[in-house]
């Protein structure tokens, strides 16, 4: 199981909008947070989603301990099975 | 999060020293347009090293002071070219870091940055760099003494989300720096568990709270 979460603000929504598109994510939520969940790994596209460097880069709020961040940078956010 | 009430009332003022009085003046009364609002001029006591003294101080908006102190016969502390007249860097200091202490003033919006940045422009301290943030859009330049000056907007209002997650930040920081060899993933796994078990209560807290008035 992978999960991440991403504070529910304005600038973080069109990246659960990308990452809801995606087969095989779900993006659920957990109090102001959207709680994004896949079997697998998540793979999201930062032009899709549309947002600026500054925003992309401190988008994660958290990683779940079974999870980790294998990509970060500006192509594109990748987390996979710890 | 705190217990105390919270009685501060912003900022006082923040004070630098400087060696060049004169730009500084005409840094931030002549081109920025911040009011000399106070000073003091002092002989020098207390330790005998202590020279005579000019500490004057801009307002910055909201009663808020930036001030500065002009020691007479007193001369630069360092002649390193990187850092400002407080401090100097070496080359083996990132260039991240020196840049890392600032000052942010704040303005409400667009308008309000941009009559800003046409002062700065037109001035011998153009603005260096205009960057749309997180949330907030700023101006950079350094002043004439070094010190690097942002003016900066909101791009919108603070959501009551953001102190949440704020607040879990700092605990799982706490948490984090308290372990050995603290990272950035180590901060993101903590605070994913800080998520699960918080979040969902803050929110129904909140609606309570909206039920209740």
């Amino acid at each position: 199981m992978t999960t991440l979460y991403v504070l529910d603000v304005p600038e973080n929504t069109p990246l659960a909008k990308v990452a809801a598109e995606v087969s095989g994510v779900t993006v659920g939520r957990i109090g102001p947070y959207f709680e994004i969940t896949a079997s697998g790994a998540i793979m999201i596209d930062r032009r899709a989603t549309g947002c600026r460097h500054a925003v992309w880069y401190s988008a994660v709020g958290g990683v779940a301990r079974d999870s980790r961040i294998i990509q970060h940078d500006k192509d594109a956010l990748r987390v996979e099975p710890a | 999060m705190t217990e105390l009430d919270h009685r501060v009332k912003g900022v006082d003022h923040a004070a630098f020293p400087t060696f060049d009085p004169a730009g500084t003046v005409h840094f931030y009364r002549d081109v920025l347009g911040f009011p000399v609002v106070h000073s003091i001029c002092a002989v020098g006591w207390g330790p005998e090293d202590h020279p005579d003294f000019i500490h004057f101080f801009f307002d910055i908006g909201n009663d808020d002071r930036i001030a500065f102190f002009y020691y007479f016969g007193f001369e630069p502390v360092h002649s390193r070219e990187r850092g400002d007249a407080y401090a100097g860097f070496g080359p083996e200091v990132p260039e991240f870091f020196v840049r890392s202490r600032h000052l942010a003033i704040h303005v409400e919006n667009t308008d309000d940055l941009l009559e800003y940045r046409r002062r700065l422009d037109s001035s011998a301290w153009p603005v260096e760099m205009q960057i749309k943030h997180e949330t907030i859009e700023s101006i950079y330049t350094h002043d004439p003494n070094g010190y690097l000056i942002e003016i900066t907007m909101p791009l919108r209002p603070v959501t009551p989300q953001e102190d949440l997650d704020a607040n879990l930040t700092i605990d799982a920081l706490l948490d984090v720096v308290a372990e050995p060899d603290p990272t950035f993933g180590k901060l993101l796994a903590r605070k994913a568990e800080l998520i699960v078990d918080r979040a969902a209560a803050w929110e129904l807290a909140r609606a309570g709270q909206a039920a209740g008035r």
